[in-house]
């Protein structure tokens, strides 16, 4: 048994790691989802104008999905090398399918009779999307986007792997002398970061959304 | 106004709008009936070109509109669909003014023109502007859906199906209100409805069309009086059989929304709710909507000292009727009886409505001016 004190004694002597693993565990994640929502809500939208290429690009980014981040990250080896940018390259890939599927569903859902009441009162295809496909598709996509920080947070962890940095290093670290307070110490906080950043999201996503589009106080 | 000359519409070789011919005249009130899949909607949405025509050409004030920007075309004419299609991320306020917003009008003109529209249709600003359209009732959504149309004030307003989605009730009196909107506002309206009585009730004039064609053209009372055919003759007939007393059924008379109370609430709320809804009696109903009996306004005055709640007061020995059965058999147990009504329960014991005097004498009514037409 590891004793509450020796805890605190291990966790000041690493401290500085623990905050500087912290930091780039967040600016790679956070990098990631940014490039990712800002690429996958306008191809989104584009998407939905193409019916015929949407199929072909969901699929696409279906497959992305399904390949193991351990050997995606391993595959990109050979071209990119290592460090903080093939994982960050790897990690924004795989946090546009989310974002992406989201964006595209909650605009083919808006109802085809707002669509209709929209261009019949004289919105053209831009007004329309600001003013109707987008406000309600909202809800849907900042799911996404939470969905997606939630995986990029945690899958920051495997980045350690080809030498981005992060929080998995201490888990890596940990599991090369054997120390188990040091796996703890990585995998810990990057729980944590994954769940906080979910909070943020789901704040912000009440905040965004219009009391109309709310049913009981939820979010769609 | 608006002229269509020989306009067709053709879907995977199908004409569906078939060599159409038509003038709407300023400040006329058009109403294209006609059973469903005749073509109205697409003859509608041709003149605000959410759908071109394949052949022919429709003029608008002299302009051949497939000349015109669409979306600037939209943006003079009012739309309502029987959707309604009220935005549900804007307030009823961005919902009535959304048009004004597209032409960029200032902020203070914009609330002004709605707090001015929402008095019109006596639904108080203050209340009612800051909603959204899921905090509303549903005439009260179709209310928010015409004045959206007419917040720009466009001289020429479409309309399809607008009513068609309410319950009997309230699309009567949204009826009534429009037609007394109408005499103020003198548009030219093209409104399309499947309904008789409707078009009957609101039409200058009555375009009635089947497969894609005009079968006939006139005011109401041509139509009636004179019908160009038997389709004719047989479409505005068709709820009155020859020689026998009209309308089948209790379900075809009745209120469908009688005012309703638990056994268990209170009887100052009982009181409370007959004020507000103005009714001198309360059908008490279970959690499942089974009628239970009914609590009347003597025993509430005469009882509301010494009982608590309206289970205490609960009249149970109420004659009712099966949904389906004859609106005769109601009539009968009422004149027999000297009743002012008789609840229409299912086969569940469920209360479904309420046949009244009213409905009667509203029933009977259309017997014999029913009986007028044939003549
Ligand atoms: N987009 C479409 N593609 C193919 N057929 C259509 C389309 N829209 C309408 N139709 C057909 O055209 C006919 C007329 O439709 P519509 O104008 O909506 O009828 P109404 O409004 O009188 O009920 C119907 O038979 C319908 O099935
Ligand atoms: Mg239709």
């Amino acid at each position: 048994m590891v004793s509450v004190l020796d805890w605190g004694g291990f966790i000041a002597a690493n401290f500085d790691r623990l905050l500087l693993a912290t930091r780039q565990h967040l600016s790679i994640a956070l990098t990631a989802v940014v490039l990712g929502t800002s690429v996958a809500v306008p191809l989104g939208i584009y998407l939905t104008r193409r019916e015929g290429l949407a199929r072909i690009v969901l699929a696409v980014t279906g497959i992305i999905q399904t390949i193991p981040s351990l050997a995606f990250f391993g595959l990109t080896i050979p071209f990119l090398g290592l460090g903080v940018l093939p994982a960050t390259l790897v990690l924004f890939l795989y946090s546009i399918l989310p974002i992406l599927r989201n964006t595209y569903t909650g605009i083919k859902e808006v109802d085809p009779a707002l669509i209709e009441a929209g261009k019949g009162m004289g919105m053209d295809s831009v007004e329309l999307l600001l003013m109707v496909e987008l406000p309600i598709a909202l809800p849907l996509i900042l799911a996404g986007v939470r969905i997606s920080t939630m995986y990029i947070v945690s899958w920051t962890t495997v980045a350690a792997m080809i030498g981005a940095g992060g929080l998995g290093t201490l888990v890596l670290g940990g599991i090369a002398v054997y120390d188990a307070r040091l796996i703890v110490l990585g995998v810990v906080p990057a729980a944590t970061l994954a769940l906080l950043a979910g909070r943020v999201i789901i704040w912000l996503e009440k905040r965004l959304t219009p009391r109309g589009l709310l049913r009981d106080g939820q979010v769609a | 106004m608006l002229r269509f000359e020989q306009v067709t519409k053709i879907y995977s070789g199908q004409r569906v709008v078939d060599c159409l011919d038509l003038e709407v005249k300023k400040g006329e009130f058009l109403v294209l009936i006609g059973p469903s899949g005749c073509g109205k909607t697409t003859t509608l949405k041709m003149i605000n070109r959410l759908i071109e025509p394949s052949e022919g050409k429709i003029y608008m004030n002299g302009t051949d509109i497939s000349r015109l920007d669409p979306v600037q075309l939209r943006r003079q004419i009012g739309y309502v669909i029987q959707q309604v299609g009220l935005f549900p991320n804007m307030t009823i306020q961005q919902n009535v003014d959304v048009v004004l917003r597209l032409l960029k009008r200032p902020l203070q003109e914009r609330q002004e023109r709605v707090r001015e529209l929402l008095a019109m249709v006596g639904m108080d600003p203050a209340l009612y502007a800051e909603r959204y359209p899921n905090e509303l009732s549903g005439g009260q959504q179709q209310r928010i859906g015409v004045l959206r149309a007419l917040a720009a004030d466009p001289p020429l307003i479409l309309m399809d199906e607008p009513f068609g989605a309410l319950d009997p009730i309230t699309r009567e009196s949204l009826q009534d209100e429009f037609k007394r909107l109408q005499e103020k506002l003198h548009k030219t309206i093209v409104f399309v409805t499947h309904d008789m009585d409707e078009a009957l009730k609101l039409a200058d004039r009555i375009v009635l069309m089947k497969d894609g064609r005009i079968v006939q053209a006139g005011p109401p009372e041509e139509l009636l009086r004179h019908p160009a055919n038997d389709f004719v003759a047989f479409f505005f007939g068709k709820k009155r059989k020859e020689n026998e007393i009209y309308l089948e059924t209790v379900d075809e008379v009745m209120n469908p929304a009688p005012v309703t109370i638990r056994p268990e609430q209170g009887v100052a709320e009982g009181v409370e709710l007959m004020r507000r809804r103005h009714v001198d009696s309360l059908f008490v109903v279970d959690k499942e909507e089974r009628f239970l009996g009914q609590v009347t306004i003597e025993s509430l005055n005469r009882e509301h000292l010494r009982a608590h709640q309206i289970i205490e007061l609960l009249d149970t020995n109420v004659p009712t009727v099966l949904a389906g059965s004859k609106a005769e058999t109601a009539f009968r147990i009422m004149t027999e009886q000297r009743l002012k009504y008789v609840p229409v329960v299912d086969t569940e014991g469920r209360l479904v409505g309420l046949v009244t005097r009213t409905s009667m004498v509203n029933a009977l009514a259309s017997v014999v001016w029913g009986d007028g037409i044939s003549a």
